[in-house]
């Protein structure tokens, strides 16, 4: 159920997000897009209590819908949020993101982590893509984009968690960021 | 034992999770169009899209229609300003330029005339309804007394007629009451070129050109009129006009209009012959020796 709603309200949000940026003014701006469908991924990964193939599951799903939003081939960010997810997972038990500039860092690593799955999903598929300074020069402005917006869509997950919380305490956790 | 078949199970289902987006990857790379489940997908998220799209739209036309013309009105005040501002100084700007090139042709006919003359700028110059009637130059009495010629940078303008106090009046070549000395340039026959005194255009006839006897030697629409220098009012040589319609002739004299080469209404500055120049070094040819300007002279 918390997955559940954490892919929709992440949905939600990518839906606004590819909405609203089409309609800012330069291209600069235009093309730093705030990889929420990343961030979700990753928090989903980084908080999953004991099983890891539910936030997987949402993360896939997650990518599938975010695939057809954006218009690349259907499966292409499913795997790659899958992806990471899987490693947000795996640094779990080394990481504490707590505090704006942790957030930011991590948020940072997060778009740029998947700016380099995509990019080498999209080679091993033959994905037809740009040059490779274009790939970069995208890669550094979502990287940028993630990293300001990160703090606040992860303040949004935690809110989430906090409302599935059972106790007071897992609340104050979640909301604290020492989740799970 | 169960912990560990739990993880296993764990594993094995996050692998699945895994493997279904590559497959499908793989599926629509090769496919290149949704398939059936993605444009279901797509319908369903469709509407969403729409609302949100149609908010962002409602919240954009807001924000450009009113927060953001705010401003508008002293940023449009400032450029009224500014517009204004810059239309003057054109205005300013064009007026010099059109200055400079009335100086310049002036300065040309200066170096091209040897003769002393004033420079004069129009100050008045009063329509008939169609047409200019007559210069008003600001060069009085004391520079400058009737019957001294008068040019602009493209040929003779006409006459001093009167001068009054420290301003002074020029009767133009398109005059009636005109008559200068001219020369078909081409032919080399000589006639008194007289204004029409016609309300719409500054046309001029020649009188008193000799109608010759020989076709080629006739004066011919297109011809150059230039000034003789008989009378020494004008130098010789001057572009007057070119013939732009032949009227007949008599039997002995032809009659021919002329276009004088000077637009009057667009004359701004003008130079005054105040003598006419010195007739021409017959010895110009011949080498002299000088005498010394100063010391004692050789015996």
């Amino acid at each position: 159920m918390r997955t559940g709603t954490l892919v929709i309200v992440a949905y939600l949000a990518c839906v606004v997000v590819a909405t609203v940026w089409l309609r800012l003014p330069t291209s600069i701006i235009r093309d730093s897009v705030p990889d929420v469908g990343a961030l979700t991924a990753a928090y989903l990964g980084l908080t999953a209590r004991g099983h890891v193939a539910p936030a997987v599951g949402g993360s896939v799903v997650l990518g599938y819908l975010v695939d057809l939003i954006s218009g690349t081939p259907p499966g292409l960010a499913a795997l790659v949020l899958g992806l990471v997810c899987l490693i947000a997972r795996a640094a779990q038990q080394r990481l504490m993101v707590r505090g704006t500039a942790m957030t930011m860092g991590f948020s940072a690593f997060v778009a740029l982590l998947v700016g380099v799955v995509s990019l080498a999903v999209r080679m091993v598929y033959g994905v037809p893509r740009a040059g490779l300074v274009v790939d970069l020069q995208h890669i550094a402005l979502v990287t940028l984009a993630t990293a300001i917006t990160g703090p606040l869509v992860w303040r949004g997950c935690r809110r989430i968690d906090a409302a599935f919380a059972r106790t007071h305490r897992e609340r104050d956790a979640a909301l604290e960021g020492l989740a799970p | 034992m169960t912990t560990i078949r739990r993880r296993l199970i764990d594993w094995v289902l996050t692998g699945f999770l895994l493997l279904i987006p590559a497959l499908v990857l793989r599926a629509s790379l090769s496919r290149g169009e949704p398939s059936a489940v993605d444009e279901t997908v797509l319908r369903i998220t469709a509407p969403l899209q729409a609302a949100v799209s149609w908010m962002a739209d409602g919240v954009g036309s807001v924000w450009s229609g009113y927060v953001a013309l705010i401003d508008v009105e002293s940023e449009n005040r400032e450029l009224r300003e500014d517009n204004e501002r810059l239309r003057k100084d054109l205005a300013s700007m064009s007026r010099k330029a059109y200055d400079v090139q009335a100086l310049e042709e002036l300065a040309l006919v200066k170096k091209r005339i040897a003769a002393d003359m004033i420079g004069a700028r129009v100050i008045g110059a009063p329509l008939t309804p169609f047409r200019v009637s007559r210069l008003r130059i600001d060069r009085g009495a004391s520079e400058i007394q009737p019957n001294m010629a008068v040019i602009a940078g493209t040929g003779p303008v006409g006459v001093i007629e009167k001068v009054f106090g420290d301003y002074a009046d020029v009767l133009l070549v398109s005059d009636t009451r005109s008559k200068i000395d001219v020369v078909v340039k081409r032919t080399g026959r000589r006639g008194f070129l007289r204004g029409t005194g016609r309300d719409d255009s500054y046309a001029c006839t020649i009188t008193s050109l000799e109608l010759a006897s020989q076709s080629d030697q006739r004066a011919q629409v297109g011809d150059e009129v230039v000034t003789s220098g008989v009378g020494l009012i004008f130098p010789p040589g001057l572009l007057i006009g070119k013939i732009t319609k032949l009227d007949g002739d008599d039997g002995m004299l032809q009659k021919v209009e002329v276009d004088p080469s000077v637009d009057v209404s667009q004359v701004r500055a003008v130079m005054v012959l105040l003598a006419p120049p010195p007739p021409a070094d017959p010895d110009a040819k011949s080498k002299k020796r000088s005498e010394p300007a100063y010391g004692t002279r050789a015996l």
